[in-house]
């Protein structure tokens, strides 16, 4: 839980960096100046040029997420016999460690398509720990229900769905965000076209689970949860989506002739338009978390059929 | 986990899935490196206007001879040209933090201005055609015909170092050109300075490819396999074709039109009155485009200058143009603007709408005033410059005027608009 808390400020951080194109802000890596990443004058840090405070700032907070993970893996060691459960853990360890590995090779090689795997993995990595907080979360062990519900099933697949399709929408958001100054408008174009037809896919598989949650009897209260969250998110990520579109690159050609419309400036690098955008992004991997967490909350209910249901209240702790 | 995965889901959605993620996996692709991609619209045009083949080998001479004097995105190069001071127009330090790609250093200071900043609407190369362009209108502008709307300077003439400060400063209303005024000054001006370089650049460019459109067949514009004489004859007209496109610049700095200010005493209703009257009258005919009830709707068909390069209305010639890629964005039409709603992109101040009457815009199809003195003899085709504030006057009134009021207040000038 505690690794998941802090992930989510790294991916904050992660997309202030890139909206203000600060990942080049310090040339070298691991160091940062030539000063061990720890050793950094932080005087200099906090109180020098704004770039440099976010980059920085935001290898001290995956070394922290580093930490985390070590200890995770550590006290899982100590106290989980299963071995599944110790090699999710080792993996998420891996998986810290190869995204400090890219993030480095992007400063290294100064490279943006490296940029934008580091920014795809990132949200992988959140979502990969929101699953394995579910997995190992204690409450479950001891839950026996009879779950064995039609829509199970369903609810599973279209979760599964989701996961795909809202990481898919990152993918896709990272490469119109990173886009190459060489890429030719066609190429944007479709991009942005497949951004917006992959907003309906997920808004529709988003309102189908809700609905499906909604149908099970009260007993599936541990859905609800998540599927009710992700609706309300991918409602403020589309409101988030047009907003992004307008502090960029103003108001598209059927509005722009309305007199709300006509006097509008971008004002760029503005605190609006970093927050809107930065937030569009932070959305995106909280969506897709929480898709992640619905579907193996599910998987979790799927797996333990027959067994007896606790008392409603266990349900209630269950969803919380 | 798979083992809970099978029963449940379908195989044929996964398959839709490994499919949808080997489509974006094939989208990332690999980046290119960025460089000065050519003007192939112009030397199309060339070659369709004087009905030459402008070969590969004299398209690459265009190219080395660019990169020779203008050197690469990553490092830009002053070319010497002796007799101008090019230093003036173009600073080598500043070109230097504007290019290359994105970067800071310790101190905060900043490298690759243009590519963090512009490049993704107005292109590396400066053609407009940067990957977001097709969605925007109006297009970016693409800096490379050395043509510019919105300046103080007569027609024709390059904008002012303070007239591109504005723009910087304060964006474009209406249009997605973003205000950056929380850049830094000195940032500021390095960009100006590499609009400049590569408006220069690109004017070179196609005046190359219009010599070269000249050449006899087999010729070339540098021919480093010559004699001695005719490289150095070659190199100095070159040379001078540079010069000639440096100095417009130079010179634009004292082009500046004057303005002198209105009499602050004068009758602002009857000035208005008058304003409306030659507004829709025959000699500033404003109303033929911005229309009856100045929404900007006089008509709607025409096209500004860039776009007027691929010949819209020829649909053989159209067909060519795009041929050539997809960074030949599809013409649109140019709209008059609608002086109803107050906004205005040159700025709003009094001074900048009498420098759009006086001057027109450049590009586009709004027309300059053909200016005549005070004591032109009555019945002389033209505006005087108290006209003018009039017109000034009448347009800036316009939002606030009922749109009920009738377009034309005399008989006499629908008359003569007939
Ligand atoms: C979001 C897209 C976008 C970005 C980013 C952008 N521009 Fe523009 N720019 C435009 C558009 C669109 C126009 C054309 C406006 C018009 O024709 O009225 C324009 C026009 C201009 C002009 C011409 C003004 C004139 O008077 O004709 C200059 C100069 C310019 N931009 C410079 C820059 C510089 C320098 C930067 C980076 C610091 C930049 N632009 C960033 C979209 C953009
Ligand atoms: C041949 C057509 C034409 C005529 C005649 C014409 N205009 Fe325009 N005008 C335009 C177009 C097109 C634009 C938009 C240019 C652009 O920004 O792309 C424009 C823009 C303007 C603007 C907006 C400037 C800004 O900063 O946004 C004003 C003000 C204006 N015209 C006033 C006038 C007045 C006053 C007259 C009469 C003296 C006039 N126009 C005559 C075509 C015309």
């Amino acid at each position: 839980m505690l690794l998941v808390c802090a992930t989510f400020p790294l991916i904050w951080v992660g997309g202030l960096v890139t909206t203000y194109d600060a990942g080049m802000a310090v040339p070298d890596w691991p160091s940062t100046y030539g000063y061990n990443l720890f050793a950094y004058p932080w005087q200099t840090w906090l109180f020098g040029p704004w770039d440099l405070l976010i980059e920085h700032g935001h290898r001290l907070l995956g070394a922290l997420v580093g930490f985390i993970a070590i200890t995770f893996v550590w006290s899982v060691w100590r106290n989980d016999q299963r071995f599944g459960v110790r090699v999710a853990a080792l993996a998420a360890l891996g998986l810290v460690i190869i995204q400090g590995g890219l993030g480095g090779a992007r400063v290294l090689f100064d490279e943006r398509q490296l940029a934008m795997v580091h920014g795809c993995v990132g949200p992988a990595f959140f979502a990969y720990c929101i699953a394995l907080a579910v997995f190992t979360s204690g409450k479950w062990k001891p839950v026996e229900d009879d779950l064995a519900s039609a829509n199970l099933p369903r609810l599973q697949r279209i979760s599964l769905l989701t996961v795909v399709f809202a990481y898919l929408q990152l993918v896709i958001g990272a490469q119109l965000r990173h886009i190459s100054v060489m890429a030719t408008p066609g190429f944007f174009r479709g991009a942005a076209l497949f951004h917006l037809v992959m907003a309906a896919v997920v808004t529709i598989h988003v309102f189908q689970l809700l609905f499906l949650a909604k149908q099970q009897n009260a007993s599936v209260a541990a859905l609800r949860f998540p599927t009710t969250l992700l609706a309300a998110l991918v409602l403020i990520q589309l409101a988030l989506g047009g907003a992004t579109w307008v502090v960029k690159y103003g108001w598209p050609e059927f509005l722009a002739q309305h007199t709300f419309a006509a006097p509008y400036t971008i004002q760029a690098k503005s605190l609006f338009q970093s927050l809107i955008v930065t937030s569009h992004v932070a959305t995106g991997s909280l969506i897709l978390a929480t898709s992640v967490m619905a579907f193996a909350r599910s998987v979790r209910l799927n797996r333990v059929p027959t067994v007896a249901l606790g008392s409603s209240a266990l349900m209630m702790e269950l969803a919380t | 986990m798979s083992r809970y995965l099978s029963n449940s889901v379908s195989s044929r959605s996964f398959v839709g899935c490994v499919v949808l993620v080997l489509l974006v996996s094939s989208f990332v692709g690999c980046t290119t490196k960025a460089k000065f991609s050519e003007n192939a619209v112009y030397i199309l045009k060339q070659e369709r206007d004087l009905n030459v083949e402008i070969s590969p080998q004299q398209r690459r001479d265009i190219a080395e001879v660019l990169a020779g004097m203008f050197g690469t995105p990553d490092k830009p190069n002053v070319p010497k040209l002796g007799g101008i001071d090019i230093a003036n127009v173009l600073d080598a330090t500043q070109l230097h933090v504007a290019s290359g790609p994105v970067s800071s250093d310790e101190r905060g200071r900043a490298r690759g201005l243009y590519r963090e900043h512009c490049a993704h609407c107005h292109g590396v190369t400066g053609d407009g055609a940067g990957p977001t362009a097709a969605f925007l209108n109006p297009y970016p502008r693409d800096y490379r015909m050395g043509v510019f709307k919105f300046k103080s300077t007569p027609k024709a003439g390059k904008p002012t170092h303070e007239d591109l400060r504005d723009i910087l400063a304060n964006g474009i209303p209406g249009t997605a050109m973003p205000s950056f005024k929380v850049l830094p000054n000195n940032e500021i001006e390095a960009l100006i300075s590499y609009v400049r370089y590569l408006s220069i650049r690109g004017e070179v460019e196609r005046e190359l490819a219009y010599l070269t459109a000249d050449l006899v067949e087999g010729e070339r514009l540098l021919d480093v396999t010559g004699s001695r004489e005719d490289r150095s004859e070659q190199a100095a007209s070159i040379r001078e074709t540079a010069a000639r496109v440096v100095q417009k610049w130079v010179d634009a700095e004292s082009q500046a039109t004057p303005i002198e200010a209105p009499d602050p005493e004068r009758d602002l209703v009857a000035s208005i009155k008058h304003g409306r009257e030659l507004f829709y009258g025959p000699i500033a005919n404003c109303v033929k485009c911005h229309g009856d009830s100045a929404l900007g709707d006089g008509q709607k068909t025409d096209y500004d200058d860039w776009t007027k390069e691929l010949e819209p209305i020829n649909e053989e010639a159209l067909e060519q143009f795009l041929g050539l890629g997809n960074f030949v964005l599809p013409p649109r039409n140019i709209h008059p603007r609608n002086l109803r709603q107050g906004v205005y992109r040159g700025g709003r101040r009094p001074i900048d709408l009498y420098r759009r009457i006086h001057n027109g815009i450049d590009g586009t199809p709004m027309p300059a005033t053909l200016v005549i003195g005070d004591d032109a003899a009555a019945g002389t085709k033209g505006l005087t410059k108290d006209d003018i504030w009039s017109l000034v006057d009448y347009v800036r009134n316009l939002p606030y005027e009922s749109i009920s009021l009738p377009p034309v207040i005399e008989q006499g000038y629908q008359r003569e608009r007939l």
